[in-house]
């Protein structure tokens, strides 16, 4: 095996491990949040938690499937690592920028369920309702 | 909160068509219109000043709290479904004043809008 193609088969099984270990992450945390977004009905937590991880799993791999080729040749160890490095990096930084893209839309969501109850204004007056049956 | 009362101006046709647009919109709070200045909301709200409701669109909770004028308004898209958020955006402090200018501006010659727009009777 050249060290080439060692290089793609590290870089693959630490982007992939990287992206689970995110993934579950998200998956495992995520879900308590979702849970009171839709105000205690699990199973509709359940589902929207579980399609958002698989759109996470998509774009971070895909993200790891176009970054993969180098574009140049490797012949030493030194040169795989330094090539490792910034491609793991890379990955790394996509992930970040898709959890705190996922924390946003979970933190979002649940300001958006919790905080709009109250009016907009207060009211100007009060007066004194007679009820119908009175 | 479940319901709101609207007391709206049954002489103008600006209101009338408002009526029928929010009678087909989603609601998150329900809707109660009654013509203001009538016996029925005299009965209803004994001690409310009804000259005043003649003036601008009136909204009064089921607590009887009441919204006059711009306020009635943003209440009134508060009870909507679709409308909601907006009417947050338009009581923010910066956007406050400016709603409360065009609200006034369109109470107040709501009678020539009508007209204009072809709304009358």
């Amino acid at each position: 095996m050249t060290i080439g193609l060692s290089t793609y088969l590290i870089y693959l099984a630490l982007s992939i491990a990287l992206t689970i270990w995110v993934g579950r992450t998200l998956h495992k945390n995520g879900r308590v949040f979702l849970v009171d977004v839709f105000h205690g009905n699990e199973a509709l937590a359940d589902s929207v938690n579980h399609l958002l991880v698989v759109g996470f799993y998509l774009i971070n791999f895909g993200y790891v499937s176009l970054a993969l080729k180098l574009g140049y040749t490797i012949e030493t160890a030194e040169q795989s690592v330094e090539a490792l490095s910034v491609k793991i990096g890379m990955v790394l930084l996509v992930l970040g920028g898709m959890h705190l893209f996922n924390l946003f839309v979970f933190s979002r969501m649940r300001r958006r369920a919790t905080a709009h109850h109250q009016p907009p204004v207060g009211p100007d007056a009060f007066t004194p309702v007679q009820q119908e049956a009175a | 909160m479940l319901s709101l009362t609207v007391l709206y101006d049954p002489e103008c046709g600006l209101c009338r068509r408002a009526h029928e647009w929010l009678n087909d919109q989603l609601k998150l709070v329900e809707l109660n219109f009654v013509a203001c200045a009538s016996d029925e909301a005299r009965k209803r709200y004994p001690q409310l000043n009804h000259d005043l409701t003649k003036q601008d669109l009136t909204v009064i909770t089921e607590d009887g709290w009441v919204y006059f004028g711009p306020k009635a308004w943003l209440m009134v898209l508060w009870a909507l479904t679709r409308y909601r958020d907006w009417s947050y955006r338009l009581a923010a402090p910066e956007l406050l004043p400016t709603t409360k200018r065009v609200v006034s501006v369109i109470s107040q010659n709501r009678y020539q809008i009508s007209r204009a727009a072809g709304l009358s009777r």
